[in-house]
């Protein structure tokens, strides 16, 4: 058989395909739950950041600087392991949720930085324009300068998810069984005896599903760019 | 309309608003002039609080919407430990509180006298700052109009949000004022697609729907073309003849002869001269007026 053959013949076995698939859930599984909660605790974490300077918000401004520092200056793989083996070492606690909350703190300290430069990259005259008719600080934020620091931010967001779909790979570090970790277990099974071909087609399913995410920021990108000339 | 009462602004070491006092009377247009660097658009800010002043109050319609300052009152100045202290219980000392004005010598804390009075004083007086900015208009040189919104939604975001109109109603009166500029037909175009002249007549009916009592120009046709300077003028004087009352910052020394009531010429954070058109552009007195002018025309 030559190595066309040997990857149609393993989507058509039935029982490889079912190690695939439930891999395949969970990865999807671990990057949409990360995403989710990436995205929400990066603009917050990155409102925190921007907001006026006053009393009672030096200690959240601390925590988040604290925050987004740890996080960019560890590496993923040990953030996981202490997610895993320290904070949830709890018996019976999913490890799926142990990997979407790894995953979603480390994401939303680099979705904060992102948010937090296109904030910035709105210009200063619109948040005065919004204030000089009254309107309050989070009015003026929410209606003005928030939709236009998201068509700023969207390809940067868009390149952490991308990031994010593929560093979820090392969930098997943890013993968890997601794609990657399907493409190791078919390979080292007795009939397959090779990794080049399972390794092959589950690239084939991470190449996807990150085609499919870029698609869609690009249509999401264009329904923003309506009010520009480009 | 609006006092301005011994208004400081300082930008690190730099003081850019100098001691400035000035009452803007009701139904009045005040025209700005001056150097670069005078401290004019500063001024301008200031007056919504854009800027907020170092010392000074600024008072809007009876009402006061910069924090008190203590140095304009002297019950106050003398209810400090500051005071106290420098008179060494002696009630009554004109110098002492002329001493503190001069050497800026309260500090933050100074007893509870004096932060009960500076408080009660606040309580009495205060004006919410978003509320005066709803009451006065603010025009930019640089036209700011919400990039995301097309023409319609610019103009009734204010009025619809702050629930001051109807949507109904915010539309009608944003339809009204756009054919009285001329544009009907621009009101979905983004900004965006727009001329510079364009923008700046819709900002300065963006403003106009909220229907204020003050506007503020701040140097609205340093951006544009020469061909486009006109057209924005011509709506700042029909503005002019409705008895808008208006503070203008701005070069067009044209237009400030047309149209003001008042001329202030300022220069390094004061206000040197002022006085009608004719006194300022006829019979400048200060040397410095008179080199500015000549270098103007």
């Amino acid at each position: 058989m030559d190595f066309f053959e040997k990857i149609a013949s393993l989507f058509t076995n039935e029982k490889y395909m079912q190690i695939i698939w439930k891999g395949f859930t969970t990865t999807i599984y671990i990057s949409l739950g990360a995403m989710v909660l990436g995205l929400v605790l990066g603009t917050l974490v990155a409102l925190v950041g921007l907001s006026k300077k006053s009393k009672i918000m030096v200690i959240p401004k601390a925590i988040c600087k604290v925050y987004v520092t740890v996080i960019r200056g560890t590496p993923m793989a040990l953030q996981l392991f202490i997610m895993a083996y320290v904070v949830f070492a709890i018996r019976n606690f999913p490890q799926i949720l142990t990997a979407i909350i790894a995953f979603g703190v480390n994401s939303g300290a680099y979705v904060s930085e992102n948010i937090r430069a296109g904030i910035l990259s709105v210009d200063i005259g619109q948040t005065e324009a919004g204030r000089a008719l009254g309107l309050s600080n989070a009015t003026t934020m929410l209606h003005i300068v928030i939709p236009q620091a998201i068509k700023n931010v969207i390809p940067a967001i868009g390149n952490e998810l991308i990031a994010l779909i593929k560093e979820t790979s090392i969930v098997s570090m943890i013993g968890m069984f997601d794609l990657t970790n399907a493409a190791k277990i078919i390979g080292s099974g007795q009939n397959m005896a090779s990794y080049l071909i399972p390794m092959t087609v589950v690239a084939l399913f991470y190449l996807a599903i990150v085609y499919l995410l870029t698609l869609v920021i690009k249509i999401i990108e264009k329904r923003l760019r309506a009010s520009d000339k480009r | 309309m609006i006092n301005v009462k011994n208004l400081y602004k300082d930008f690190g070491k730099c003081r850019v608003i100098d001691a400035l006092s000035c009452d803007i009377k009701d139904n009045e247009c005040v025209v700005v002039i001056g150097p670069s660097g005078s401290g004019k658009s500063t001024f301008l800010r200031c007056l919504n609080s854009l800027e907020e002043p170092t010392y000074g109050e600024i008072w809007f319609d009876g009402k006061m919407l910069t924090p008190p300052d203590p140095y304009l009152h002297p019950d106050i100045i003398k209810a400090s430990n500051t005071y106290k202290k420098l008179t060494s219980g002696n009630t009554d000392s004109e110098d002492a509180v002329a001493k503190i004005k001069k050497e800026d010598l309260l500090k933050r804390h100074e007893g509870r006298e004096y932060a009960s009075l500076l408080k009660k004083f606040d309580a009495e007086n205060h004006l919410d700052i978003n509320i005066a900015r709803q009451r006065m208009g603010m025009v930019f040189q640089h036209f700011n109009l919400f990039n995301n919104l097309t023409v319609m939604d610019n103009l009734t975001l204010a009025p619809v949000k702050l629930k001051l109109k109807t949507k109904e109603q915010a539309e009608s009166k944003a339809m009204e004022l756009l054919e009285r500029i001329g544009l009907p037909e621009k009101k979905d175009e983004y900004p965006s697609k727009l001329s510079g002249g364009q923008k700046q007549r819709i900002a300065i009916i963006r403003a106009l729907c909220m229907e204020p009592e003050v506007m503020l120009f701040d140097e609205p046709t340093s951006a544009l073309d020469p061909e486009m300077v006109g057209e924005v003028l011509d709506v700042m004087k029909s503005l002019a003849k409705t008895g808008m009352t208006m503070i203008c910052v701005t070069h067009e020394m044209g237009f400030a002869r047309e149209v003001a009531d008042r001329v202030l010429f300022m220069d390094s954070g004061k206000i040197l001269e002022e006085g009608t058109p004719e006194e300022i552009f006829q019979n400048p007195k200060s040397e410095r007026l008179k080199s500015f002018l000549a270098k103007v025309f």
